[in-house]
């Protein structure tokens, strides 16, 4: 019979140090990849609030050519609103889907897409009230054609400083051109008003669209809550900011 | 019960560190080696002070943006050194006394080091020099920002959530694109109307808060003619990204005829004086 021969003793310890060891790169791969997803989930998220809207993109409307100072451009039209709350409906389109039905809102979607260089004229219809600007410099209409904005039929450069609804201010971002720049204030209406007692403003104003790009656009009217009335739905995606899709 | 090997009550006396390396040639003991990773990473660290802010920082267009240049320059040539120090040490103790993994237990401490008053003074008189050195260069940099010149251009800088307005006293301008004339001292009057931003011409070599219901006051000249941008230096709300402005240094007759396009007053206050000393 022959003898068996006994493994040699390892000291207690060494084979578990061992195994830690080589799991070490295995462990890190594993968290650097969790971590990767993570950061990649959380990207994501932000990307499809700021960039997109449950109510999708509305696409201007292209209604031929016009010509602006003797330069023939594309011209398309874009209709849009104002609520005092985000609540209901309009022709059956919810203002904002899912959204914070107290808070005021652009509608039926806040991602707009327009051609560049093209003569882009927007009509707003104002339904909500209002008060004074932070800083009366939005209080004039910058960037349009001619400098201008018409305003229930009337031409105007400016408007109240202290009765201002909202306003439509779009600038260029990283990427884009830095100077581009678009603001238009917009009248309050005396006392909130919803779209069923027909009270609004209604403002029209063209402007020509820059080069290919993603364009923000905000409201600088302190419609909001907390701070400076900029909290709310000032700072949340959806309501009173949004972004100008230039193809 | 018989044992080959004698018991004893005491763990044997390990040798110590002087004289384990007694003998041994300087750059092959621990401290050897520790100095040559030093000397690798000052060099380095002399490197980057030295090449790095040419990629890193923007073109600066103003003589404070060149004291600011300066001044990274310096001071991470300067520290490159001592940080190296740090990083060499916990380098070779990371690398060189790691517990290997077919070790039993980690082997202890060694014996402190104390009483080494030559090292402790090295230190400190070292440690005090370089500091007193950034300061008084800091002190110097910063005092001759302060100084307000004659003939100073002003500036109102308007932060809000999330656009920069800029107005110029006294001309009725108020624009969204800060303009300046070159070799011209400009004095900024920043402030918000919401919450805490911060007004950062990187380029001019300055930056500075602008806080609600404070105005908040700096200088630079510009020295150079080119463009720049003005970005919020303070995480303000959900468009903080895009919270930027476009500038440009232009000529003295370049930024009369800006201010003119953008309809200056010139029969009144500031306007006047910045068209006469075009």
């Amino acid at each position: 019979m022959a003898e068996e021969t006994e493994a040699p003793e390892q000291p207690a310890g060494s084979g578990d140090a061992t195994r830690r060891a080589r799991s070490r790169p295995l462990g890190f791969a594993i968290t650097l990849v969790i971590a990767l997803i993570v950061f990649a989930g959380v990207g994501l998220l932000f990307h499809a609030q700021a960039y997109s809207s449950p109510a999708g993109t509305l696409v201007a409307t292209d209604v031929g050519t016009s010509t602006v100072k003797g330069v023939a451009l594309k011209h398309v039209t874009l209709h849009f609103n104002t609520y005092p709350d985000a609540s209901g409906s309009v022709n059956g389109v919810p203002i904002h889907p899912g959204g914070n039905p107290a808070w005021p809102s652009y509608g039926p979607t806040n991602q707009y897409q327009v051609p560049a260089h093209a003569l882009v004229t927007v009509t707003i219809r104002q339904y909500d009230s209002g008060g004074a600007l932070n800083n009366a410099w939005f209080d004039k209409v910058r960037g349009t054609v001619g400098g201008t904005a018409i305003i229930n039929g009337k031409v105007v450069t400016s408007i109240n400083p202290n009765n201002v609804g909202h306003t439509f201010t779009v600038r260029g971002t990283p990427g884009t051109d830095p100077g581009f720049f678009v603001s238009v204030p917009l009248p309050l209406v005396p006392g909130d008003s919803q779209t069923d007692n027909g009270k609004y403003e209604t403002i029209v104003f063209s402007f020509i669209s820059g080069d290919k790009g993603l364009y923000a656009w905000n409201c600088e009217f302190p419609c909001g809550t907390s701070i400076a009335s900029f909290g709310g739905p000032m700072n949340a995606y959806g309501y009173m900011s949004g972004f100008v899709h230039v193809v | 019960m018989s044992s080959d090997h004698p018991v004893v009550d005491e763990p044997p006396v390990l040798p110590q560190g002087d004289s384990i390396v007694a003998g041994r040639p300087f750059f092959s003991r621990p401290v050897g080696k520790i100095f040559i990773i030093w000397f690798l990473m000052t060099a380095v660290g002399v490197l980057i002070g030295i090449f790095a802010p040419h990629h890193l920082m923007p073109t600066f267009l103003s003589h404070e943006g060149t004291d600011v240049w300066r001044t990274m320059v310096l001071f991470t040539i300067l520290a490159a050194p001592v940080a190296a120090v740090v990083y060499a040490v916990a380098a070779y103790s990371l690398i060189g006394w790691r517990h290997r993994g077919n070790q039993d237990d980690p082997p202890e401490d060694g014996p402190p080091l104390r009483g080494n008053s030559t090292v402790t003074a090295v230190w400190l008189a070292t440690s005090s020099v370089l500091v007193l050195v950034l300061l008084a260069w800091g002190l110097t940099v910063y005092s001759a920002e302060e100084v307000s010149h004659p003939g100073t251009l002003q500036v109102d800088v308007t932060g809000q959530q999330w656009l920069w307005t800029f107005t110029y006293p006294g001309t009725g301008v108020e624009t969204r694109s800060l303009v300046l004339p070159i070799n011209r001292p400009v004095q900024f009057n920043v402030t918000s109307v919401d919450v805490t931003h911060g007004f950062w011409p990187a380029a001019l070599g300055v930056q500075v808060d602008a806080n609600p219901g404070v105005t908040t006051v700096i200088r630079a000249t510009p020295d150079k003619l080119g463009n720049f941008t003005v970005r919020c230096s303070q995480l303000c709300g959900l468009y903080h990204s895009f919270m930027y402005a476009p500038g440009s240094v232009v000529t003295s007759a370049g930024f009369s005829r800006w201010l003119r396009s953008e309809g200056a007053s010139t029969t009144t206050g500031q306007a006047t004086a910045l068209v006469k000393k075009q």
